[in-house]
C-alpha cells in the first residue's frame, strides 16, 4: 500500500522562500488540512460511507434536538405550558394551526405530507434515495406546528424522514455513487430515528426490518453507527434518561406469564380495529375533493380539540400521559376511554393529512389498554405480580407490535424506552400473539397498505420474510450420479452405467476437485479396443464449481448455466458426493413454488 | 495506459477530489454552526422549562399548604412534564396523591423513588404510610424500619425519632401490643431526659403498651423538673395505680386538680385507691388496733361477697367435701371466722398477714365464680392481687 501524498491542488502558488514566519504557518495548515483531506477522500468508498454516516449521525441528531425543542416551544405557544389547556386554546390552537399546516403542505411542502416512513421507503426503492431537502424542512415546520398545536401525532417518523433527507442531500453532493446515495438514506432514517426514540437498537432494527428489509452487512455498520452517533449528539442535549420510568417489578412464576395473554389478545384486536378503519376511511378521504385538503386539518383539530376539552391527555404526542398511566394514575375506565379516544384522534389527524408519525400515538394507545387490562386484571386476581405500570409499557409494544408489524423491535423498543430488562418476557409473548391477530386479519401491514393506497409498489418486508428461500436441496437428485474414481477402467464405467440412462457421471479427482464426463466420451473411449482406457484419460470437463445442499438456489444458478451439472457436495467431506442438481432441475423447483 | 489517458484520469479525479472537499468542508462547517445553534436553543428550552418547571411546583406548593390538594395534583403533575426526572417533583406528587386518598397512584412514584435511592428515610417514610393506611402491616413494618434507618438530610435524629413514635403509634392502634412493645422502648432509650416533649410522648405510648414500669420512671423524671405538672402526675398515677402501688397513686392523685380526678376513667382509679389505702392494714405508722379493724373489716366484707356469689351461682358453700374454689374458701373463712372481729386480731397483730390473705383468697374465688366485683369489693380483690395473690 503507497503512502497517500499531498496533493497540490490546481492553480496554487508555491509560497515564496522567503516569506514571513506566517506564511509560512498558513502553508503549514494548508498542509495539514490537504493531507486530511487526501487521507479522507483516498480512503475506500465504504470506509468512506462509515465516516459519512458517523457524520449523518451527527446532522441528524441535532436535527431532531432542534425538532422536539421547537414542538415543545409551540405546545407551550399555542396550549400554555399546563397539561390541561384553556378553553379558547384547546380549541383554537389546533384548529388554526391545521389550516396553516394545510396550506404549508399545499404550497410549500407537498412532500411533507403523510409520516415519513412510506416517503423515505419509496426514497429508496423509486428514486435512488433522492429525498429533497425541501422535504426536510417543510417536515420540520409543519410537523412541529402540527404536533405542537395538539393534532395527535408523534415526532419519530418524521424524524426519521428527516434524517433521511439530511443523509440524501449529503450522499448527493459527495457524489456518492448511485448503489451509495440509494442506501444512505435509510442511514439518515435509523439517525432521525434513533435521536427521536433516545433507542438505538430499535431504531436499528427499525429501519433494517421495514424500510430495508434486508440485513444487509454493506449497510448495517454505517446504519449502527449514524444510530449511536444521533443518539449521543442527543444526549448530549438533551439529556440520557429513558423515555419512561417504570417502577420495578419481577415475574415470579411462568404462570405469572398468562397476564399477559389477555393483554396480547386485546392489544391485537385493538390494533386490528385501527388498521382496518385507517385501511377503510384513507381512500374516501383521498377522494374528497381537491379543495376540502386545504380544510381537513383544521376540521381535524377542531374535533380533537373539542376532545381535549374533557379529555386534554389525547391532544399531542401524548409522552407525559403514558408516563402518568405507567404510575398508576388513571382508573381503568379512563384508560379505555383515552385509548378509544386516541385512536378516533389519532385517525382523524393522520387520514385528514396532517403531517405527523404514527409511533407516539400507537404507544399511548398500547400503553392505555395495557394499563387497563392490568388493572381489570389485578382486580379479579389481586395476587398478581406487575404495577398497573408495567402492563402499560407491555401494552406499548404489545399494540405497536400489531399495529406497525414490527414485532423484534417492539421488543427492544420497550426495553429501550423504559430501560427495564425484566420486561422481555412479557413483551414478547403480548407482542407475539398481538402480531399474530393482526397478521390473520390484515394480510398487507400498515406502511405498505398506505403505499399501495397512494399507487407504489414498494417491497413488503413482512412478505419478504415469509416468501420460501429455495435452497439446493429443493432442486438436487440423490441417486442421479455415478461416481469414478481415476483409476475406473472406461469399460466398467459404461458397465456401470448400462441401462440407467439418466444417470451423470462424475470424476473424483481429489477432495473438492470433481470433473464431469460425458457419457459420449466413455463410448467413444470404449471404441477404442486396443488398448484398455481408464476414464483419467478422457477430456473431462472440470474443475466443476460445486455446491452445498443448504446453499440457496439462487447462487446455485450463477454456474448452473455453465456446466451440465453441478456436484453436491458434503460440508464436512468435500470428497463425498451427496446428489447433483442441473439448471433444468433449478428452474424446475422454481417453477413449483406459488407466485405471488 | 497512455499518459494522455493518466492526465484526463487524473483530471477527473482531482475535479471529484476537489467537489467532495469542499462539500466536506461545507459540512463540518455547516456542523459546527449548527452545533453551536442548536447549543444556544438547547439551553434557551432548558432555562425555559426549567422555569416552568420550578413555577409549577411553587404553585404545586402553595396549592397543597393551602388543602386544594386537587389543584396541586395539577401543578405537581404540570411541573414533572418539563421535569419529568425530579425526584422532589415525584416525591411531592406522591404525597400530595396520598393527602388525596389516592395512596396506590403515588406508591408508584414513590417505589421508583426507592428503586433510585433505597436508603431514603423521606420515601420510605412516605410509602410506609401509604401502607399503614392500607393497613398492609408487613409494608408498613418494612419501609418504617427503612426510612428509622434510611438517610436524612436534615436532623436525622429526630426524624428517627418521629418515625419510630409513628410507627408505635401505628402499631397500638392496630391493637398489635407486642410489636409496638420493641419500638416503644427503643423509642424510650433514644431520647434525652432533658427533653421534656419527647419524654411526655414517650410516656404516654408506654402507658398505652401498658409498660406501667417504664412508664412510672419517665413520668417521674417530668416531675422532677415540674413536680405540679399535670399530664406527668395523671402519667405517673395510672402507672403507679396499675403496678398495685396504690398509696402512691393516691398520693399522685391527690396532686390533681379535683376536675383532673373527676374526669372519666380516672374517678374510678382514684376512688379505688382511696378505697385499697383505707382498707389497707399493712401501711406504716398503724396503730395495732387499727390494724386489726381494717383486717376485719377486710375478712367480712369478703365473707359477704362469698356468700352472696355461692347464692348467685346457686351453690352450697356447707357442702362436704368442699369441691368448688368457693365451698373450699368458704371452708377455709370457717376457721378463722370466731376470730375474726378485730379485738382477736389485736391481740394476735402476726396473723393480720394470713387473715388478709385470707381475705383476698375469698375475693379470688367469688370472681373467678361470679366475674370481678364492683365498689369496696374491688378494692379488696385488686389490693390482693397487688399483694402477689394470683387470680384464678
Amino acid at each position: 500500500m503507497t503512502e497517500p501524498t499531498a496533493v497540490t491542488s490546481p492553480g496554487t502558488i508555491p509560497p515564496a522562500a522567503d516569506e514571513s514566519v506566517n506564511s509560512t504557518s498558513q502553508s503549514g495548515i494548508r498542509a495539514m488540512w490537504e493531507s486530511w483531506t487526501n487521507r479522507v477522500f483516498t480512503m475506500r468508498e465504504d470506509r468512506f460511507f462509515l465516516f459519512l454516516a458517523v457524520l449523518i449521525g451527527i446532522l441528524s441528531g441535532l436535527a431532531v434536538v432542534c425538532f422536539r425543542i421547537a414542538i415543545e416551544w409551540t405546545q407551550i405557544e399555542l396550549l400554555g405550558s399546563s397539561i390541561s389547556p384553556t378553553f379558547p386554546r384547546v380549541i383554537l390552537a389546533p384548529t388554526l394551526a391545521g389550516f396553516a399546516v394545510a396550506l404549508l403542505v399545499i404550497y410549500a411542502f407537498p412532500r411533507a405530507r403523510g409520516s415519513g416512513v412510506n416517503q423515505t421507503k419509496s426514497a429508496v426503492y423509486v428514486s435512488n434515495g433522492y429525498i429533497p431537502f425541501n422535504t426536510v424542512v417543510g417536515k420540520f415546520i409543519t410537523c412541529a406546528l402540527a404536533i405542537g398545536s395538539g393534532q395527535s401525532l408523534g415526532p419519530e417518523d418524521p424524524s426519521l424522514q428527516m434524517g433521511a433527507g439530511i443523509a440524501s442531500l449529503i450522499g448527493r453532493r459527495l457524489r456518492l455513487s448511485q448503489e451509495k446515495v440509494r442506501l444512505i438514506a435509510p442511514v439518515g432514517a435509523a439517525a432521525g430515528l434513533a435521536a427521536a426514540f433516545n433507542a438505538p437498537i430499535s431504531a436499528v432494527l427499525f429501519v433494517l426490518e421495514e424500510v430495508i428489509g434486508t440485513w444487509s452487512a454493506g449497510v448495517l455498520g454505517a446504519i449502527v453507527l449514524a444510530a449511536i452517533s444521533s443518539v449521543v449528539t442527543m444526549r448530549a442535549f438533551l439529556g440520557a434518561e429513558s423515555m419512561f420510568r417504570v417502577p420495578p417489578f419481577r415475574v415470579a412464576k411462568p404462570a405469572d406469564l398468562l397476564a399477559y395473554v389477555a393483554l396480547g389478545v386485546v392489544g391485537g384486536l385493538a390494533s386490528l380495529v385501527f388498521l382496518k378503519w385507517l385501511a377503510y376511511a384513507r381512500p374516501r378521504m383521498q377522494s374528497l375533493p381537491r379543495w376540502t385538503q386545504h380544510f381537513q386539518p383544521a376540521a381535524a383539530g377542531l374535533l380533537i380539540g373539542i376532545i381535549g376539552i374533557r379529555l386534554p391527555q389525547v391532544m399531542g404526542a401524548g409522552y407525559p400521559i403514558i408516563d402518568q398511566a405507567m404510575h398508576g394514575q388513571f382508573t381503568w375506565k379512563l384508560l379505555l376511554v383515552l385509548a378509544a379516544l386516541k385512536i378516533l384522534a389519532t385517525g382523524i389527524s393522520f387520514l385528514s393529512g396532517t403531517p405527523g408519525g404514527m409511533f407516539a400515538p400507537s404507544l399511548f394507545i398500547g400503553a392505555m389498554l395495557g394499563g387497563a387490562v392490568g388493572a381489570i386484571e389485578q382486580h379479579f386476581f389481586p395476587a398478581l405480580p406487575g404495577t398497573v405500570g408495567t402492563f402499560a409499557l407491555v401494552g406499548m409494544g404489545t399494540f405497536f407490535a400489531g399495529f406497525l408489524r414490527v414485532p423484534i423491535t417492539s421488543v427492544f423498543m420497550v426495553i429501550e424506552v423504559s430501560g427495564n430488562y425484566t420486561a422481555i418476557l412479557p413483551v414478547m409473548i403480548s407482542s407475539l400473539i398481538a402480531y399474530g391477530i393482526s397478521r390473520s386479519y390484515v394480510k398487507v401491514p400498515l406502511f405498505d397498505l398506505l403505499a399501495r393506497q397512494d399507487g407504489l409498489v414498494l417491497p413488503s418486508v413482512e412478505e419478504q420474510r415469509e416468501q420460501m428461500i429455495l435452497t439446493v436441496e429443493d432442486a438436487m437428485r440423490v441417486d442421479a450420479a455415478l461416481v469414478l474414481e481415476r483409476s475406473d477402467s472406461v469399460a466398467d464405467a459404461l458397465k456401470r452405467l448400462e441401462g440407467r440412462e439418466g444417470l451423470l457421471s462424475f470424476l473424483r479427482v481429489r477432495p473438492g476437485e470433481w470433473n464431469f464426463i460425458e457419457r459420449s466420451e466413455l463410448h467413444r473411449f470404449a471404441a477404442d479396443t486396443s488398448q484398455s482406457h481408464t476414464v483419467e484419460e478422457i477430456n473431462s470437463k472440470g474443475p466443476l464449481p460445486f455446491v452445498f445442499r443448504d446453499m440457496s438456489l439462487e447462487e446455485a444458478l450463477h454456474w448452473a448455466g455453465d456446466w451440465p451439472a453441478l456436484p453436491v457436495l458434503s460440508r464436512a467431506d468435500l470428497s463425498k458426493l451427496e446428489g447433483l442438481v442441473t439448471l433444468d432441475d433449478i428452474l424446475k423447483a422454481f417453477r413449483k413454488v406459488p407466485v405471488r | 495506459m497512455s499518459s494522455s489517458a493518466n492526465t484526463v484520469a487524473m483530471g477527473e479525479k482531482r475535479t471529484r477530489i476537489y467537489s467532495r472537499e469542499a462539500v466536506l468542508f461545507g459540512c463540518i462547517v455547516f456542523l459546527v454552526l449548527f452545533v453551536l445553534f442548536t447549543a444556544a436553543a438547547s439551553r434557551m428550552y432548558h432555562k425555559t422549562i426549567h422555569v416552568l418547571a420550578d413555577n409549577w411546583f411553587d404553585q404545586g406548593e402553595v396549592s397543597f399548604r393551602a388543602g386544594d390538594i386537587k389543584s396541586a395534583l395539577t401543578d405537581y403533575r404540570n411541573a414533572l412534564v418539563y421535569s419529568p426526572d425530579n425526584a422532589k417533583f415525584q416525591f411531592h406528587l406522591a404525597q400530595a396523591l396520598a393527602a388525596a386518598g389516592r395512596g396506590d397512584e403515588g406508591r408508584s412514584y414513590l417505589l421508583n423513588l426507592l428503586s433510585e435511592s433505597p436508603g431514603s428515610g423521606e420515601v420510605n417514610l412516605a410509602l410506609a404510610r401509604i401502607a399503614a393506611h392500607k393497613v398492609l402491616t408487613a409494608d408498613a413494618l418494612r419501609y418504617y424500619h427503612g426510612a428509622i434507618y434510611g438517610e436524612w438530610d436534615n436532623d436525622p435524629i429526630a426524624m428517627r425519632w418521629q418515625v419510630r413514635r409513628e410507627l408505635a403509634e401505628y402499631l397500638l392502634d392496630r391493637g398489635l401490643q407486642r410489636q409496638a412493645v420493641p419500638e416503644i422502648i427503643a423509642l424510650a432509650d433514644s431520647t434525652p431526659a432533658s427533653d421534656t416533649e419527647q419524654l411526655r410522648i414517650v410516656g404516654n405510648l408506654l402507658l398505652k403498651a401498658k409498660l406501667w414500669t417504664r412508664a412510672l420512671d419517665v413520668f417521674r423524671t417530668l416531675l422532677a423538673v415540674n413536680a405540679s405538672d399535670e399530664a406527668p402526675l395523671l402519667g405517673a398515677a395510672t402507672s403507679a395505680f396499675n403496678l398495685g402501688r396504690y398509696s402512691a397513686a393516691l398520693d399522685y392523685f391527690d396532686k390533681l386538680p379535683e376536675k383532673d380526678r373527676t374526669a372519666p376513667g380516672i374517678a374510678e382509679m382514684y376512688k379505688t385507691s382511696q378505697q385499697i389505702t383505707e382498707m389497707n392494714p399493712f401501711l406504716p405508722d398503724l396503730s395495732r388496733e387499727a390494724k386489726a379493724r381494717k383486717a376485719a373489716t377486710a375478712v367480712s366484707l369478703a365473707a359477704t361477697r362469698l356468700q352472696q356469689c355461692a347464692t348467685q351461682v346457686g351453690q352450697s358453700l356447707t357442702a362436704t367435701p368442699s369441691q368448688t374454689q368457693l365451698q373450699k374458701a368458704f371452708a377455709e373463712s370457717k376457721e378463722f371466722t370466731p376470730d375474726e372481729n378485730w379485738r382477736n386480731i389485736a391481740k394476735h397483730p402476726e396473723a393480720v398477714d394470713e387473715i388478709m390473705g385470707h381475705a383476698f383468697e375469698m375475693e379470688n374465688a367469688a370472681a373467678a365464680a361470679c366475674g370481678e366485683p364492683e365498689g369496696a369489693d374491688r378494692a379488696l380483690w385488686l389490693f390482693g392481687r397487688s399483694r402477689g395473690v394470683s387470680a384464678q
